[in-house]
C-alpha cells in the first residue's frame, strides 16, 4: 500500500505540491485529477524519487517504508513502476531493447518479453523499431510494457492518455483493466474525467498542490457533476 | 609542394587509427556524463608513460598496454567517484575540475618520468616495414590501423548488441528515466568512465610507440580528440570513427601539402561543419 502524508514539495522558491496527502491500496486503481499546473506531475516525480522537485516535508511510503529521501533505483527496486508523462521513450533503443535493458530475454519469472508482446501485440510486429519510430499509441504501450518489466507491483502512469485517439484511449482503459486483473495497484494521474472514471475505483482532485475532493469513482459515474466544478470541463 | 601518394594517405589512416581509439574513449565519457573531460590527454599520457616503464620493466608490449589501461581505469574510478562525484551536474566546474586532474597529473608525471622523450618499445614482429601498394611501409604503423578497426569493431558489439550497451545508450538518450526503471545509473557512469579512460591509456601506450611521449603530447592528443567528438557528434562512435578519419587524412594532407597551416586544415573544415550541423555529423540535442 502507498501512503503519501502531507507531502510537501518545492522547484526552487515555487512550492508546488502543498501538503497533498492520498492512499493507494493493493489492487486498486486510483485517479489523481487536475487542471494543468495543478502540481500532478510534480507529486508523481516526489514519489518516484525524481529530483527536482525537492521534498521539503511529509512523507511517502510504500507498505510501511519510508520512500523519501531514496534515489528512484532503489524506490523501482521495490517494484514501483514509473510510466511517465510524455513517454520518454528511449530513441537509440529498440522495442525488445527497452524491454531487454531491465530483464535479460531469457528470463523466466514474473513479467517477461514473450508475456508482455502477449498483453501487446502491435509492439511484437515492431520489434526491430526505434522508440521515435511508432506511433503515438505504440509509444504508450511500450511505456508500459517497459514498466511492467520490472515486476511493479504499483505503477504510477502519468496522463497516459494525452495526445492519444478515442480508439487507443479505449485501448489503454482495457489495459489498465487487465493490469488490475493480475494484481497491479495504479495510480493514474489524468486530466480526462470520463477516461479516468472508466477504470478508477477512487478519484482524488488535486489544486494548486492540495487534494481537494475525494469519492469513489462509482459514486461519480452517475453524477459527475460535482467534479466538473473543479476541473473546469465539460 | 608535393602531391599526395598512398604514403601520406597511410599515414593520415594510421594516424587516424590512433585518435579514434583515444576519442573513442572520450566519446563515450562526453555522450555518457556529458562532461568535457579535458583530463583525457593527461589520461593518455600518463597511461603512455607508465606503460613505457612496465613494458620496458616485463619486456613486453602487451603487458605494457594492459598496465596502462588497469592503471588509468584506476585513475578514472578515481576521478569519477573522488573528485567529480562533488560537482555533478555542474557543467562548468566539472570542466574546470578536469582541467586542473590534467594539470596536477602532468606535473606528476614530470616528477616521476622528468622531461625527456620516450618512445614505448615495439615488439620484434611488428618492427621493419612491409611492401604495401608498391610503398615500403612500417608494419608497426598497419597494425596500429588494424588495432583501431578492432577496437571499434569491439566497442560497437559492446553499445549494440549487449545489456550493458543497451544501457549506455539509453543513459545517453534520458539518464532520469534509466534510473527509474531501477538501474544504478551511476554504477553505468563509473563503469562507462573507466572503459573511456582504459581507451585513453591503451592511445598512450599505441601512440607513445611512434608518436613518442613528451611533456605537451597530452594537450595535443586532447585538441585532436576534441576536434574528433566535435566533428562526429557527442556520444556517437559511428561520428568519432568518421570524425578521426577526417582529422587523420586532413592532418596528413595538411602537413604535406600547406606545412605553415597545418592546423586550419583541420579546424577550418570544422568551423564550416559547426556552422551548419552544430551537433556535429552524428550529434543528437540532449
Amino acid at each position: 500500500m502507498l501512503e503519501i502524508r502531507d507531502l510537501h514539495s518545492f522547484y526552487g522558491e515555487a512550492h508546488v505540491v502543498q501538503g497533498a496527502s492520498l492512499t493507494v491500496r493493493d489492487r486498486e486503481v486510483v485517479a489523481l485529477l487536475g487542471r494543468n499546473g495543478m502540481g500532478k506531475t510534480s507529486l508523481i516525480r516526489s514519489v518516484m524519487g525524481l529530483s527536482a522537485p525537492q521534498v521539503r516535508r511529509g512523507s511517502v511510503a510504500w507498505k510501511g517504508e519510508v520512500l523519501t529521501g531514496m534515489t528512484s533505483h532503489e524506490i523501482a527496486g521495490r517494484k514501483i513502476a514509473l510510466v511517465p508523462q510524455g513517454r520518454r521513450l528511449f530513441p537509440s533503443l529498440t522495442v525488445t531493447e527497452h524491454l531487454t535493458m531491465i530483464k535479460s530475454v531469457r528470463a523466466r519469472d514474473g513479467w517477461t518479453v514473450d508475456r508482455v508482446m502477449e498483453l501487446f501485440p502491435r509492439l511484437a510486429e515492431r520489434r526491430q523499431h526505434r522508440g521515435n519510430q511508432l506511433s503515438g499509441g505504440e509509444r504508450q504501450m511500450l511505456a508500459v510494457a517497459r514498466a511492467l518489466m520490472i515486476d511493479p507491483e504499483l505503477i504510477l502512469m502519468d496522463e497516459p492518455s494525452e495526445g492519444l485517439a478515442p480508439v487507443m484511449v479505449q485501448h489503454l482503459e482495457g489495459i489498465i483493466a487487465r493490469l488490475k486483473e493480475a494484481g497491479l495497484a495504479i495510480l493514474l494521474v489524468e486530466q480526462n474525467l470520463y477516461s479516468a472514471l472508466a477504470v478508477a475505483d477512487r478519484v482524488y482532485v488535486i489544486e494548486t498542490g492540495k487534494i481537494v475532493h475525494e469519492a469513489d469513482a462509482s459514486a461519480l459515474v452517475d453524477n459527475p457533476q460535482s467534479l466538473i466544478r473543479f476541473l473546469g470541463v465539460h | 609542394m608535393m602531391g599526395i601518394n598512398l604514403f601520406q594517405i597511410l599515414n593520415g589512416l594510421t594516424f587516424a587509427a590512433l585518435i579514434f581509439i583515444v576519442a573513442s574513449g572520450f566519446t563515450l565519457i562526453f555522450g555518457l556524463l556529458r562532461i568535457v573531460n579535458l583530463a583525457h590527454g593527461a589520461l593518455y599520457l600518463v597511461g603512455g608513460l607508465a606503460g613505457y616503464s612496465a613494458a620496458k620493466a616485463s619486456g613486453s608490449f602487451v603487458v605494457g598496454a594492459l598496465a596502462a589501461m588497469v592503471l588509468v581505469a584506476a585513475l578514472g574510478a578515481v576521478l569519477d567517484r573522488g573528485l567529480l562525484s562533488f560537482v555533478r551536474g555542474v557543467e562548468l566546474r566539472q570542466v574546470l575540475l578536469t582541467l586542473g586532474v590534467a594539470f596536477i597529473l602532468n606535473d606528476i608525471s614530470l616528477v616521476i618520468w622528468g622531461g625527456d622523450t620516450f618512445s614505448v618499445p615495439v615488439p620484434e614482429v611488428l618492427r621493419g616495414a612491409m611492401w604495401i601498394g608498391g610503398v615500403m611501409y612500417p608494419k608497426y604503423r598497419i597494425f596500429v590501423l588494424v588495432l583501431g578497426l578492432l577496437v571499434f569493431a569491439a566497442l560497437w558489439l559492446l553499445l549494440n548488441k549487449t545489456r550493458l550497451g543497451a544501457l549506455i545508450r539509453a543513459g545517453v538518450d534520458d539518464p532520469e528515466m534509466v534510473e527509474a526503471m531501477g538501474i544504478n545509473i551511476r554504477r553505468v557512469f563509473l563503469g562507462t568512465f573507466m572503459l573511456g579512460a582504459a581507451l585513453a591509456g591503451l592511445g598512450g601506450v599505441v601512440g607513445g610507440a611512434f608518436l613518442t611521449l613528451y611533456p605537451s603530447a597530452d594537450a595535443e592528443i586532447l585538441v585532436f580528440s576534441l576536434a574528433v567528438v566535435i566533428i562526429g557528434g557527442r556520444g556517437s562512435l559511428v561520428g568519432a570513427a568518421l570524425g578521426a578519419l577526417l582529422v587523420g587524412l586532413l592532418n596528413a594532407i595538411g602537413q604535406v601539402m600547406f606545412p605553415e597551416l597545418a592546423y586550419f586544415v583541420i579546424f577550418g573544415p570544422m568551423a564550416l561543419l559547426l556552422a551548419f550541423r552544430p551537433l556535429g555529423l552524428f550529434g543528437r540535442a540532449a
